[in-house]
């Protein structure tokens, strides 16, 4: 079902992940990032420097060169911006004290990355470029002494961790968004009252009843018996997954202020794990008129208001009223 | 919407009519769809019913309320009568029928929100309900 | 303010003008059981059309009044019950149980219509 997600701001993001500094240092302590890492970092800022051009454009060719991530970055503005933002974040990696500005920064790009709807085997295929091509360049930084490359890219290494952590959780917190906006919207589906037939309605109740649900339901059958002057209401719940006794008190009330408008209601639909929650609850089922399907219930309905359904010579069926008609048994 | 606060001496029947009539009224212009404003009427009969049969004297006081940008009604009930000894039990069965010859606080409850009893032996009762727009 | 009530047949029917006090549905009450005595009538309708708040009180009074109707050998149709009338009694834990409810006048003497035939058949069977 598509929903549309309001857009968060990177620095209202940090906060409603709930990334606050207790957070960020328990995550560095985690990966065992401290200060040495930050100097070790620190001390790539040259090189980093010097290669951030060569470097992001090869990782750009490089995602462009499998047409799967190559349709995310066709527009070529879309491209521009991206490049730009990762030539700062590219730079930004031997820079700055890793702390809060760092997190709202790389939050900010993987929002970017998220709504645009990148996998995350891509995103995470773009960091394992990032290590292979930093790699070749501080073994060539430092010839003779892989000692000290190794200790560099090992600090290299855990930020990129922290980095991708950050990104991971961007991707899980807009999905649990998407998906709560969603479960939204099918609670607001407003159920129709249907007419069946004359003064005869049919309300099917799909999903989950809270009470304020419940409550614009009954309003609106109510309104409905009303307005069809009708004697028989079907209220199927066939699609109530489950019922608490929230849910059969709602149940219950709705056939009581039925009746009281002179309107007889009928429930089809009662799985028997939903029947045998009722009797668990204590409800008094003699209350509830249960018939277990629809085609049931129109029967059922069809003998309350005296119908009989007779094939007519050319086999098509016809609903006769049993009391007008002299010929009814 | 500015909407006028109200206040009802109950000391007779014919002041109920008129508690139930002055809460529609408010219900109504603050916004309430007719459901709603209708519930607020019955449980406004309720209490101000409890007040005539246990305290003989009393009064409502309906007013317009705000709290974390939401706007409602409230009433108060208050009187200076027997009060009530136990609370928890008067406010027992969350679905008991008020068709019973009590004080029938559980269906009162249920039309509203909030509701909050305040009450002891000897010191009146004051009720506060609120009901809020949807 | 005394409600109208008028006589159709064998029927009674008290058709509600305007919010009642507790002491008018009494009188209401008494009224309805006299007539009922008087004019051996078989059916009354009570028409709540226009009441927009049926609270405990009155609830317990129309149940009585269909008991004292129904001692006076009479059938008591309550018609006209509101959406939002009907809402707000279930919610209250009000039921109106044993009393007939319709939807409205017209409902109402087609009901005693219905009693009315099944009791001259009975009798001529």
């Amino acid at each position: 079902m598509a929903v549309t997600r309001p857009r968060v701001d990177a620095d209202a993001l940090a906060d409603a992940i709930g990334l606050g500094p207790e957070e960020l240092a328990m995550r560095k302590g985690f990966l065992e990032f401290g200060d040495d890492d930050v100097h070790r970092l620190h001390a790539m800022y040259e090189l980093t420097h010097e290669h951030v051009d060569v470097v992001i454009e090869a990782f750009y060719e490089h995602l462009m060169s499998f047409p799967e991530t190559a349709a995310f970055f066709r527009d070529p503005r879309l491209l521009e911006h991206v490049k730009g933002r990762q030539k700062e974040y590219f730079i930004r990696l031997t820079q700055g004290d890793y702390e809060q500005e760092y997190v709202t920064d790389r939050l900010r790009l993987g929002s970017i990355h998220e709504r645009i709807g990148l996998p995350v085997r891509s995103f995470l295929g773009m960091y394992a470029f990032y290590l292979r091509q930093i790699a070749s360049l501080l073994l060539e930084e430092h010839p003779g002494e892989p000692g000290r490359a190794f200790e560099a890219f090992h600090s290299l290494t855990k930020l990129l961790f922290f980095d991708i952590g950050l990104g991971v959780d961007i991707y899980i917190y807009q999905r649990e968004r998407t998906i709560a906006l969603q479960q939204e919207a099918i609670r607001e589906l407003s159920t129709p009252v249907l007419t069946l037939r004359d003064r005869l309605l049919v309300l099917p109740i799909i999903g989950i009843l809270d009470t304020s649900r419940a409550q614009k339901l009954t309003e609106g059958l109510l309104r409905s018996i009303r307005e069809s002057r009708a004697k028989v209401v079907i209220l199927d719940v066939t699609g109530v997954p489950a019922v608490d006794s929230a849910v059969a008190n709602h149940l219950l009330q709705t056939v009581e202020a039925s009746r009281l408008m002179g309107a007889q209601v009928i429930v089809t639909g009662l799985s028997s794990s939903v029947a045998q929650s009722l009797v668990t609850l204590g409800v008094d089922l003699t209350k509830l008129n249960a018939v277990g399907d629809l085609q049931g219930g129109i029967e059922v309905a069809n003998e309350i208001m005296g119908y009989r359904i007779v094939a007519i010579d050319d086999g098509t069926p016809e609903v006769v009223d049993a009391r007008s008609d002299p010929q009814a048994g | 919407m500015p909407v006028d606060d109200v206040c009802v001496v109950i000391r007779s029947d014919a002041d109920l009519v008129a508690a139930r009539s002055m809460g529609r009224s408010l219900a109504e212009r603050y916004g309430f769809g007719t459901t709603d404003v209708t519930m607020i009427a019955t449980a406004i009969s309720e209490l101000a019913r409890n007040i005539l049969k246990y305290a003989h004297e009393g009064e409502i006081v309906l007013e317009t309320v705000e709290r974390d940008s939401r706007g409602g009604v409230s009433v108060v009930a208050r009187d200076h009568g027997p009060g009530i000894a136990d609370v928890g039990l008067a406010m027992q069965d969350g679905f008991s029928t008020a068709d019973s010859l009590g004080l029938g606080l559980p269906g009162t409850r249920r039309l509203m929100d909030e509701f909050e009893i305040v009450s002891s032996p000897g010191s009146g009762t004051v009720i506060t309900a609120i009901k809020w727009l949807r | 303010m005394p409600v109208p009530i008028l006589k159709q047949g064998d029927c009674l029917i008290a058709s509600i003008q305007s919010a009642l006090t507790d002491a008018d549905l009494l009188d209401l009450r008494d009224e309805l059981a006299e007539r009922v005595g008087r004019y051996r009538s078989k059916g009354v309708i009570i028409d709540v059309t226009v009441l927009d708040v049926l609270d405990s009180f009155a609830s317990r009074t129309l149940r009585m009044m269909a008991e004292m109707i129904r001692l006076r050998g009479a059938e008591t149709v309550i018609v006209g019950i509101q959406p939002e009338v009907a809402f707000s009694m279930v919610q209250l834990g009000l039921s109106l149980d044993g009393v007939t409810t319709v939807l409205d006048l017209e409902e109402g003497l087609a009901h005693l219509d219905r009693s009315r035939r099944a009791r001259v058949a009975h009798a001529g069977g």
